[in-house]
C-alpha cells in the first residue's frame, strides 16, 4: 500500500465520519444548532412542569420552533422560544403546555391569534393559559376521596344512634313506627277497604277508574271546554286588537279618543246646535217666527189664493192679450 | 507493598510518557506520516468490524427493548431506547472495547516486540525520543478517528435496530417512526457527551497500550504477556473510567 493510498483512504474515512457527526447534530433539534435560524419569543407560566429545552414548539399540531431555555424570572417561570423566521405569530397568540401521549414529553401547543391585532415581535410575551396539571388533578381527587369518606361516615352515624345517648334517626324511625302501630294498622286496613271498593266498582272514584262510559264523558267535557277555550282566546285576541287600534289613534273611536282636534270641533259643534236651537226657540227671529207664529202661515194663505185668483184672469185674457200684443207691434 | 509501588511506578510511568508525547507536539508536522498511517490502521481498517458489532448491538437492543417493553404496551418507545442507550453508553463502550482488542494489542505487541529487540534504545541512542516517534502519532491518530468511529458505530446500530423493528413481526415500527423516536428525547448535548466519553476511552486505551508495551522486559514470552495485560487493563479502565465520566458529564 503507498503513500497514495493511504492517504485516500484515511480522508474517506474522516470525511464519512464529520458527514455523519454533522448530519447527526443537524438532525438532533435543539436550540444551539438552529437558533440562528428563529426568533425569540418568551411565554411566561406559573409553572412549565415538564418542560425541558429542546422541546417542541407546535402551532395547530405543526411544528414552528423550540423551546431555548427554561429560566426564572419575574416570580415565575418563563419559557424561552426560538420561532422560526418564516412563521409569524399575532399578538393574541395563546400558549399552553401540552403532552403528547401518557408518558411522552411536553411541547409548547400555541392557538391561532386573530391578524388584527398584530405580529409580535422579537423578545415579546406571549399570553399564556394554565391547564391543569396531571398531579394537581390527582391530589384533588384525592381530596374529594376524603369528602365522600367523611359524607358516608357522618350518613351512617346518623343512622345509629347519636353519641351523646339521644336515640338516632333509625331509632327515631323505630320508635314512632312502634308507638303508632295501631293506627298505621288501622289506616292501611282503611286504605284496603277503599281499594278493594274502588276495584269492586262501587263510589265515583270507582266508576272514574273502571267506567269506560264516564271517561268517555269527561273527554268530550275537556273538548269542550277545550273548544270554549278557544273561542274566547280569538275573541280575547280579537278584542286587544280592536284595542291596539284604538289606541294607535286608528278608526273613528280611535280618533274620538285619541285626536285633541276631534274633541275640539265636536265641542264647537254642540255649542253652534245649542245656539241654533235657542234662536229657533226665539220668536224674535224669522225662523223662530216661521215656526211660532201662524200669521204667517195666514198671510201666505191669502197670498196664495190671490195667486190663484191672478191665474185664473191670466188664463182667460191669455190669447186675447197675445193677438193685441202682436197686432200692435205689426201695425 | 512491593506490589503497590510497581502499580504507582506503571501509573506515573504512563502519564509522564503522555505528558512528555505532547511536549512534542509543536513536532507535529515531522510525524504527520506516520500519524496517517496510524489513523488508518486503527480508524479506516476498524470500519468493518465496527459496523458489524454495531449493527447487531442495536438490532439485538431493539429485539430484547421490543420483548420487554411489549409487555408494557410501550413499543414506540423501543426507539428511544435503542438511540439513548448507544450514544449514552453502548456506541462509546463497545468502539473503545473493539479498539482495545484490535488497535491496543497491536500496539502493544509492536512497541514490546521493538523494545524486547532494543529498537527502541536504538531510537533513543540516536536521540530520537520513543515519545515522539512513536507514542505521539498513535495518541493523536487515537484521537482524531475514536469519534468518528464512534459516531459510524452509532448510526449503524440506530440502521441495525430499524431493520429489526421493521421485518420482526411482533415489533412492526416502520423505520420513520423509529427515528422518529429516536430523535425525540435525544439532543445534541447527549451526543456530544458520548463522543467526549470515546475520546477519553482512545486516549487511555492507547497510552495503556503504548505504556504497557515499552516498559516491557525480557524475551518474546513477555511480549505475549504484555499483549494480555494491555488488553485487560484497557477494559478496566474503559468499564472503570465510564462510571465517572458518565457521573461528571452528569448524564
Amino acid at each position: 500500500m503507498n503513500q497514495a493510498q493511504m492517504n485516500i483512504r484515511v480522508g474517506v474515512f474522516f470525511i464519512i465520519g464529520i458527514a455523519l457527526l454533522w448530519i447527526t447534530f443537524q438532525a438532533l433539534h435543539e436550540g444551539k444548532f438552529n437558533a440562528k435560524d428563529g426568533y425569540e419569543i418568551i411565554a411566561p407560566f406559573q409553572s412549565v412542569r415538564e418542560l425541558k429545552s429542546g422541546n417542541e414548539v407546535r402551532m395547530a399540531g405543526v411544528p414552528v420552533g423550540t423551546v431555548k431555555a427554561v429560566r426564572l424570572a419575574n416570580g415565575r417561570a418563563e419559557a424561552v422560544l426560538s420561532i422560526k423566521k418564516d412563521i409569524t405569530l399575532a399578538r393574541d397568540t395563546v400558549a399552553t403546555i401540552a403532552t403528547s401521549g401518557l408518558i411522552g414529553s411536553n411541547y409548547i401547543a400555541l392557538e391561532f391569534g386573530s391578524a388584527a391585532s398584530g405580529n409580535l415581535a422579537p423578545g415579546d410575551s406571549l399570553r399564556t393559559r394554565e391547564v391543569p396539571d396531571f398531579n394537581k388533578m390527582m391530589s384533588d381527587l384525592g381530596d374529594l376521596g376524603t369528602d365522600i369518606k367523611a359524607a358516608v361516615a357522618k350518613i351512617g352515624s346518623a343512622f345509629g344512634d347519636n353519641p351523646d345517648g339521644s336515640p338516632g334517626l333509625i331509632s327515631n324511625l323505630n320508635s314512632v313506627v312502634s308507638e303508632n302501630r295501631a293506627g298505621l294498622a288501622s289506616t292501611i286496613g282503611n286504605l284496603n277497604e277503599i281499594t278493594t271498593k274502588i276495584r269492586a266498582g262501587e263510589g265515583t272514584l270507582a266508576k272514574l277508574i273502571n267506567d269506560p262510559a264516564a271517561y268517555d264523558q269527561l273527554l268530550a267535557a275537556v273538548t269542550e271546554i277545550k273548544n270554549a277555550a278557544t273561542e274566547a282566546k280569538n275573541f280575547i285576541g280579537e278584542t286587544q286588537s280592536i284595542i291596539a287600534d284604538v289606541k294607535s289613534g286608528r278608526g273613528a273611536v280611535g280618533a274620538l279618543i285619541y285626536d285633541e282636534t276631534t274633541a275640539q270641533n265636536l265641542k264647537i259643534a254642540v255649542k253652534n246646535i245649542t245656539d241654533i236651537t235657542n234662536k229657533m226657540n226665539n220668536d224674535e227671529s224669522s225662523f223662530g217666527q216661521l215656526i211660532t207664529s201662524d200669521a204667517l202661515v195666514r198671510d201666505a194663505k191669502a197670498t196664495l189664493r190671490k195667486v190663484d185668483r191672478a191665474m185664473d184672469g191670466f188664463a182667460d185674457s191669455g190669447p186675447i192679450t197675445a193677438v193685441g200684443v202682436l197686432a200692435n207691434g205689426l201695425f | 507493598m512491593n506490589r503497590i509501588s510497581t502499580i504507582f511506578d506503571w501509573l506515573g510511568g504512563a502519564v509522564v510518557m503522555a505528558f512528555r508525547a505532547f511536549r512534542m507536539l509543536p513536532e507535529a508536522p515531522r510525524i504527520m506520516k506516520r500519524t496517517i498511517e496510524q489513523a488508518l490502521h486503527g480508524g479506516y481498517l476498524s470500519l468493518p468490524i465496527v459496523s458489524i458489532l454495531s449493527f447487531f448491538i442495536g438490532a439485538v437492543l431493539a429485539l430484547q427493548a421490543g420483548y420487554a417493553l411489549q409487555d408494557f404496551g410501550a413499543k414506540q418507545l423501543i426507539g428511544t431506547l435503542v438511540g439513548e442507550a448507544l450514544v449514552r453508553e453502548l456506541g462509546p463502550v463497545f468502539v473503545a472495547i473493539l479498539v482495545a482488542g484490535r488497535v491496543a494489542s497491536a500496539v502493544t505487541a509492536e512497541l514490546a516486540s521493538m523494545r524486547v529487540y532494543q529498537e527502541v534504545d536504538a531510537l533513543v541512542t540516536m536521540n530520537i525520543p520513543p515519545e515522539r516517534f512513536l507514542v505521539l502519532p498513535r495518541l493523536l491518530a487515537a484521537l482524531c478517528y475514536m469519534p468518528v468511529l464512534t459516531m459510524i458505530g452509532i448510526i449503524i446500530g440506530w440502521i441495525g435496530g430499524a431493520v429489526v423493528c421493521n421485518y420482526v413481526d411482533f415489533i412492526g415500527i416502520a423505520p420513520a417512526e423509529y427515528f422518529q423516536s429516536v430523535k425525540q428525547y435525544l439532543t445534541t448535548t447527549k451526543l456530544l457527551h458520548g463522543l467526549i466519553k470515546a475520546e477519553i476511552f482512545g486516549f487511555v486505551v492507547i497510552l495503556i497500550a503504548c505504556n504497557t508495551g515499552l516498559r516491557t522486559r525480557g524475551g518474546p514470552r513477555e511480549i505475549g504477556f504484555a499483549v494480555t495485560d494491555s488488553v485487560v487493563y484497557s477494559l478496566m479502565a474503559i468499564l472503570s473510567l465510564d462510571f465517572f465520566i458518565t457521573k461528571a458529564l452528569g448524564g
